[in-house]
């Protein structure tokens, strides 16, 4: 541990500590532009010099090349330095635009404040400024290349901490571009990071252009909520719309990024379309009277026939009221899951998870080794290709045990497997690679219950084998869509069983929703989406009220659905999207979003974290005034604030009349879920949130089951309802910035089976089903098992149609 | 498309390498002799064979001299314009140049013939003024000696035109 | 002339052609390289390079021999052995001649220095303008491999060794080693600072050699020669071997001449190179490319010796003699040299990228009658910030300025004050063209 001395104070940090971040140990922060802690140093931009007073190199050094070492001095007040990097901010300007006042990265560039800093009011330079072509890049980036300093980011981040390689660097000298070969939209589902990254404005937040500037945002912290991760984001709000998203530092979840579903999933909070009135039948009705509507006709009902659907989409508050809600009145439900599968998985993840086990996003990169079980990374959960890529870069071998052709941004080996077959995969991997020697009862036992090869079927790549064996650092990360309970199951004892073989084994779960954790601990296994719908359609159940849940948009099964809402006699929709459920709403109550409301929302890994309300609600100014200049309304009261937390609204319908403040929320479900006691008020929750210290539950340790693989191969196709990055994931497709990156829709089939149904890559094939056919084109696929068609669960693709599995008579070219 | 001779050719050297992008150059110069530049579709044609995306391969087309990345005449003459040759008469050569192309530096003749780009010391100093022709050298300029050089330049490439 | 000076490795150099490989052989070519492989330790032969005092001759000057022993015994396979002939120095054209002369010679320099390390690969790295050269060397490389030199199992002993041309497209930068390694990996040729030194982690990361084509040619004639006859070849004492300069400019018989380290430079310019044009005077020179400074007339005598020069504030760089006269006004040819470096830096650093650039154009300002006084302290400001750069590419531009600034200041603020040129018969050039950058990307 080197101890020196910057600017008179000394300080001791960790070897291989350079000394611009030495520094900032201290509290004094040296310029840079090219220097990023995620991005490393390289020295380019030489605005960080320093004066080295003592040290293996003296004189001007640049500090973030620098690293610190015992008995160094180091003078960042130097006049040598101050006016080196004086000189270093004039050349950065010669060839600037003067247009900070219509920029949009004025009021946030690095480049401003360094250039007021540093003194450089007056241009000397008698020369003109170079100037280049923009390109569009895109619904999300904004491209004005004669603002670029040249700091190298933006490529850096694209191309080595990405993966990516249509965005990079051309030409030399001071012609040099940062760009594509060609204008079009960027490839990487992580572009939206260059606004954050540039220094300047030389990338900018397309959607939010021409908004507001940064001194004019409400700037809240906030979690994303668009997959199970929970990154960290800050929300921008202006006159009522919410604006813009950027990524929160954290060390614990994401880093310094956050992927463009996240970044630009935001805007269902402030579509014009958002119902913000209740409604009875139709008509707009004030909240009371439609409250009051509701409740009567509620209570005139048999309780027994009265069931509550929720969703993983909401916050744990909501989720907790709505339990306690059905509890009290005697309600059906809630349900959190369409069918007892899901409900299965996610319990199974919730229970497994151990915290000796599990591992976060931000420790992935760690690992050494990472079998990845049924998991998309890149369209489930984008941040965790992110982190994976870290991984690899330094080394890790990753692999993907998965039915689908996942593609991740970094080199990666792939077993196609077929979904029945992952958890007997898993298992030979596990048997192959260790040694029973050493191993103490149950991890023996379990380790000798495991399936070796079978005698014919696949080989497994002994080279899988061999590195888990060696691997000092393996990470199990298991998806819970595709993947059966049994395998999540399995995936824990995977992970039990490397430990026991003395390995510092992980374990990571990918969940299909941002709270289905807290849904997974408050769900009831009998109460189901398919089995309320399926008492509803039978006429069992009269009233149903959905919180916060689309059930067009998000259960598998239509026919069901429409059954029965057909059925029923009371429809009660509450939420904040203008959904097929919300518009045949009998009463329709509005529902604040996460950034009105704030809320609790607990990761796949068990991490509780808080989203803070971001403003009080209210319908955005640019709306209310029409196009009036200053838009303006007169009255008393927001316009547009009707919607409540869904929670008190729930809480109302079930008959009590105290608003319920956050802190009595949290003892609700606390006192619900025991596990959850002992959690701290949110204003203590540390800002990389709190892991739920979940406590071993070792009776189950060891005993998932391993049913055989089946063996004959079935007639039926299996279909795979898959996520995408764009398009599947509920909230983001209200974003019209994402529509256009949206998958085309397609049927993913394996070469094997393509050749045997006579399709090639490109065939529309129609799919008959007992609704009718569904058309679309077959996109052949070399790296997918057989016997299976993945089908996005895109919106303009009728998959709820299509059922579990399909005959193979029933596929053919349309 | 690149005709086959070239494509095998190339791929050929490729697989025999354990870095297909160490090729890059030469990969480039083939084409580009080819095509005349590297046009959007030579590039993409070049980068997929050395298993580089269009852009990982324009990286290297724009940072480099020799590589064209816009249209240029069949014979581009790079004037060398650095010290040596600067002292020694780059000045009239490049104005006797443009006078007789009748172009400026970094302009193509419009039948497409000749290029003119100005480049830096190509270690001819012994022979200033010095210039390249199609990458290869002239050295001592005068101005019959240029006559004469691009005399024989029309001249080959009417023989070409009037063979095919 | 050949009399006067002993000719080492021009010895096979015909006037008007390539010596073949039966004369280089006839002269005990490849002799060095059957004894080395026979008899030699690869330590031996590091030991005699360094003992010969062999500085490299790319222009840093750095012990050849010190080099090599930083690859250890114990380092990875492949080994790289790295052959810089992409010469863009402006005013160097020695590599060019040489190769031209006998390429053989280069050819056993790369492989007694490939065994000194136990290389696995040579690569030639050489720039596009020299497309004869290259394929000469492809050429005779195959010849060398024919005879048993190169290739598998050379000459029986067991050790392989095969040499590539690499071909670049063209960029001064790419003369830089580091710059160069990622040139050749198929990168954009930035330099890339040690640590890792190339040495250690190179060419694919592997354990790489580079070393500059004379550099290259002198360790046949080391190992043949001895360490202290080598060093005995140069007239001073600091000093060892001969260096082959290229004299341009202002001088009767321009060229590349082989002469002993330590030789003056009026003794160049005046017995090897033919004197001053008629008419010249001598003003200046550059002693050693683009790179070095302005050598004024008060040290015409100088040694052209690496020691020598860096006492009088210079280097002997490339060994690249340009000649200016007192009809050449150095302010402009300052301009010219900025020009040069301000369109090939690479782009990585600020104050090469943008500094050369805004130097270039307070010079071009003032070549042109419009410079401000306030410019020559801004320029004085600007030359030591040069050397703050990534790379020792903008410090290598520095060198005419500082000189300049040091030397030349009142031809400077002459032509501030008399806002025009002094050299220029016709006024009213105007700036519109001069302050116009010249580049075209
Ligand atoms: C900008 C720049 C350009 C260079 N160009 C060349 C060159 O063309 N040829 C060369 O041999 N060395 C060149 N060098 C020097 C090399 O970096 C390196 O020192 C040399 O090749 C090592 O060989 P040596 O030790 O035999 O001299 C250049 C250095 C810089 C900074
Ligand atoms: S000094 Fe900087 S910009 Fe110039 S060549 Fe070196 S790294 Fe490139
Ligand atoms: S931050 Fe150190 S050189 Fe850019």
């Amino acid at each position: 541990m080197p101890k020196l001395i910057i600017d008179d104070r000394e300080i001791e940090v960790a070897t291989g500590t350079k000394v611009i971040e030495a520094a900032a140990q201290l509290g004094i922060s040296i310029p840079r532009f090219c220097y990023h802690p995620a991005l490393g140093s390289v020295g380019a931009c030489r605005v960080c010099a320093v004066k080295v007073l003592e040290g293996p190199a003296k004189g001007i050094q640049m500090s973030c090349m620098l690293e610190a070492v015992d008995g160094m001095q180091v003078s960042t007040a130097d006049r040598e330095a101050v006016e080196f990097r004086r000189y270093v901010i004039e050349w950065l300007m010669m060839n600037h635009p003067h247009d900070c006042p219509v920029c949009d990265e004025g009021g946030h560039c690095l480049l401003q404040d360094m250039t007021v800093s540093g003194g450089h009011g007056l241009r000397r330079f008698p020369g003109k400024k170079r100037t280049y072509p923009d390109q569009d890049l895109g619904p999300l980036v904004q491209h004005e290349m004669n603002r670029c300093i040249h700091c190298y980011r933006c490529a850096r981040f694209y191309q080595q901490f990405c993966g990516y390689r249509d965005l990079g660097v051309l030409g030399i000298g001071n012609r040099t571009y940062f760009g594509r070969t060609a204008g079009g939209r960027l490839e990487s589902p992580f572009s939206g990071n260059l606004s954050d990254i540039c220094p300047t404005g030389v990338f900018t937040d397309k959607p939010s252009r021409f908004i507001g500037r940064r001194w004019d945002y409400q700037r809240t912290p906030t979690v994303c909520i668009h997959c199970s991760l929970g990154c960290h984001a800050v929300t921008s709000v202006r006159y009522r719309q919410v604006a813009r998203q950027e990524a929160r530092m954290s060390a614990a979840v994401n880093g310094w990024f956050l992927c463009d579903r996240g970044r630009y999933g935001f805007f269902y909070a402030s579509r014009a379309d958002r119902p913000r009135q209740a409604a009875i039948k139709g008509e707009t009705a004030g909240m009371e009277e439609a409250l009051a509507h509701a409740r009567s006709r509620l209570e005139a009902l048999a309780p027994a026939a009265v069931a509550v659907i929720g969703s993983p989409r909401s916050s744990t508050e909501v989720l907790a009221l709505t339990e306690r809600a059905a509890r009290l009145r005697g309600w059906r439900g809630p349900a959190f899951f369409a069918d007892v599968g899901a409900a299965l998985k996610v319990k199974a993840a919730v229970s497994r998870l151990e915290a000796g086990l599990a591992v976060s996003l931000g420790e992935i990169d760690q690992a050494d080794f990472i079998l990845i079980v049924g998991a998309d990374p890149i369209n489930e959960a984008p941040m965790l290709a992110l982190a994976l890529r870290q991984a690899a870069q330094k080394g890790a071998g990753v692999w993907v045990v998965d039915p689908r052709p996942v593609s991740l941004p970094f080199e990666f080996a792939h077993i196609p497997t077929a979904p029945k077959a992952l958890g007997a995969v898993l298992g030979r991997l596990l048997r192959k690679s260790i040694e029973p020697a050493g191993l103490d009862g149950p991890a023996a036992r379990f380790h000798a219950s495991l399936p070796g090869d079978p005698a014919s079927g696949p080989e497994l790549p002994a080279r899988a084998a061999e590195l888990l064996a060696a691997s000092r650092r393996p990470i199990i990360v298991c998806g819970t869509g595709i993947v059966a309970a049994e395998w999540v199951e399995l995936a824990a004892d995977a992970a039990l069983l490397l430990r026991a073989a003395q390995k510092k084994a992980g374990l990571f779960y990918v969940l299909a929703e941002a709270n289905a954790f807290a849904a997974g601990l408050l769900t009831q296994l009998d109460s189901t989406t398919d089995r309320v719908l399926k008492a509803a359609a039978e006429g069992d159940i009269q009233a149903l009220v959905l919180v916060e849940n689309d059930p067009f948009a998000t259960f598998p099964d239509r026919r069901l659905l429409e059954q029965a809402l057909a059925r029923i006699e009371l429809l009660i929709v509450l939420d904040y999207l203008d959904t097929p459920a919300s518009r045949r709403a009998h009463v329709f109550l509005p529902t604040q979003t996460l950034y009105e409301s704030g809320g609790i929302f607990i990761n796949q890994e068990g991490r509780v974290q808080y989203s803070a309300a971001a403003f009080a609600g209210g319908t955005p100014v640019r709306e209310t005034g029409g196009r009036d200049h200053p838009p303006r309304v007169y009255g008393s009261g927001l316009p547009g604030a009707a919607p409540q937390p869904a929670g008190q609204l729930v809480a109302r319908l079930a008959g009590e009349e105290i608003p319920i403040d956050i802190r009595a929320q949290r003892e609700y479900f606390s006192e619900q879920a025991s596990r959850l006691a002992g959690l701290p008020d949110t204003e203590r929750l540390p800002p990389d949130g709190l892991r739920l210290a979940l406590r071993n539950i070792s009776a189950e340790r060891f005993k998932s089951m391993l049913p055989p693989v089946p063996a004959a191969e079935s007639d039926d196709i299996e279909i795979i309802l898959t996520e995408r990055t764009f398009g599947t994931e509920e909230l983001s497709t209200y974003s019209a910035c994402l529509e256009t990156l949206e998958d085309e829709t397609f049927a993913g089939v394996s070469r094997q089976d393509a050749e045997a149904l006579g399709i090639r890559d490109g065939d529309r094939i129609a799919i008959r089903t007992e609704n009718g056919a569904v058309e679309l084109a077959a996109r052949v696929c070399d790296n997918m098992a057989a016997g299976a068609m993945m089908i996005p669960r895109l919106r303009r693709l009728p998959w709820q149609t299509l059922g579990k599995s399909i005959r193979r008579r029933d596929i053919r070219k349309a | 498309m690149l005709p086959k001779e070239i494509k095998d050719r190339l791929e050929g050297e490729i697989k025999h390498v354990e870095h297909p992008r160490e090729l890059a150059v030469d990969v480039m110069f083939a084409i580009q002799d080819h095509y005349g530049y590297l046009s959007d579709e030579a590039l993409a044609e070049a980068a997929s064979m050395l298993g580089m995306t269009p852009l990982e391969l324009d990286e290297l087309a724009t940072f480099y001299t020799f590589t064209f990345r816009e249209p240029v005449g069949k014979y581009v003459i790079h004037v060398c314009d650095s010290v040596v040759c600067w002292m020694n008469g780059y000045e009239p050569v490049r104005d006797y140049l443009c006078r007789k192309l009748g172009i400026a530096l970094g302009e193509t003749t419009p039948d497409g013939l000749f290029t003119l780009l100005p480049v830096c010391c190509i270690g001819y100093c012994d022979r200033s003024p010095a210039m390249l022709v199609n990458r290869r050298v002239h050295g001592e300029l005068t101005p019959e000696k240029i006559d004469a050089i691009v005399e024989k330049c029309r001249h080959k490439a009417g023989k070409e035109v009037a063979r095919y | 002339m050949n009399d006067t000076y002993p000719q080492v490795l021009f010895k096979n150099r015909h006037p008007d052609r390539i010596a073949t490989f039966e004369e280089y052989r006839a002269g005990g070519g490849y002799q060095a390289l059957a004894d080395v492989i026979a008899r030699w330790t690869p330590a031996a032969v590091r030991e005699i390079v360094l003992n010969a005092a062999l500085l490299g001759r790319g222009g840093a000057a750095f012990p050849a021999g010190r080099k090599m022993m930083t690859i250890a015994e114990d380092a990875p396979h492949p080994r790289y052995v790295v052959c810089n002939a992409d010469e863009m120095e402006p005013g160097t054209f020695k590599d060019r001649v040489l190769i031209h002369a006998d390429p053989h010679l280069l050819i056993e320099g790369i492989i007694l220095a490939a065994w000194s390390v136990q290389a696995d690969r040579g690569i030639i790295f050489i720039r596009p303008e020299y497309e004869n050269a290259a394929r000469i060397l492809e050429r005779e490389i195959g010849i060398a491999g024919e005879h048993g030199y190169l290739g598998r199992d050379i000459l029986g002993t067991g050790y392989s060794f095969e040499i590539v041309v690499h071909r670049s497209a063209g960029r001064y930068i790419c003369g830089e080693v580091t710059a160069q390694i990622n040139a050749l990996m198929g990168k954009r040729a930035n330099p890339k600072q040690p640590p890792p030194y190339l040495t250690q982690q190179g060419l694919w990361e592997r354990p790489t050699l580079v070393h500059n084509v004379e550099t290259f040619a002198c360790l046949p004639h080391i190992v043949q020669n001895g360490a202290d006859w080598f060093k005995s070849l140069a007239r001073t004492a600091a000093g060892a071997g001969t260096k082959i300069f290229g004299i341009s400019g202002k001088v009767k018989q321009p060229g590349c001449y082989e002469l002993p380290i330590g030789i003056r430079l009026s003794e160049i310019i005046e017995n090897c190179a033919g004197g001053m044009l008629d008419g010249s005077e001598f003003k200046a020179c550059l002693p050693g490319g683009a790179s070095t400074g302005f050598l004024p007339r008060q040290h015409y005598h100088v040694e052209m010796d690496f020691d020598a020069l860096k006492k009088v504030g210079n280097r002997l760089g490339t060994g690249a003699i340009m000649v200016f006269d007192h009809k050449t006004c150095l302010v402009a040819a300052t301009l010219n040299l900025m020009e040069f470096f301000a369109r090939e830096s690479c782009g990585w650093c600020t104050p090469c990228r943008e500094g050369l650039p805004y130097i270039r154009e307070l010079l071009a300002r003032i070549e042109a009658g419009d410079g401000e006084p306030d410019f020559i302290p801004r320029l004085e400001e600007m030359k030591v910030h040069l050397y703050r750069s990534y790379c020792a590419f903008a410090p290598g531009a520095a060198a005419p300025l500082e000189s300049l600034l040091a030397h030349f200041k009142d031809e400077l603020q002459e032509h501030i004050r008399e806002r025009r040129c002094p050299f220029n018969k016709e006024p009213g050039r105007g700036s519109a063209e001069l302050v116009k950058p010249r580049f075209i990307a």
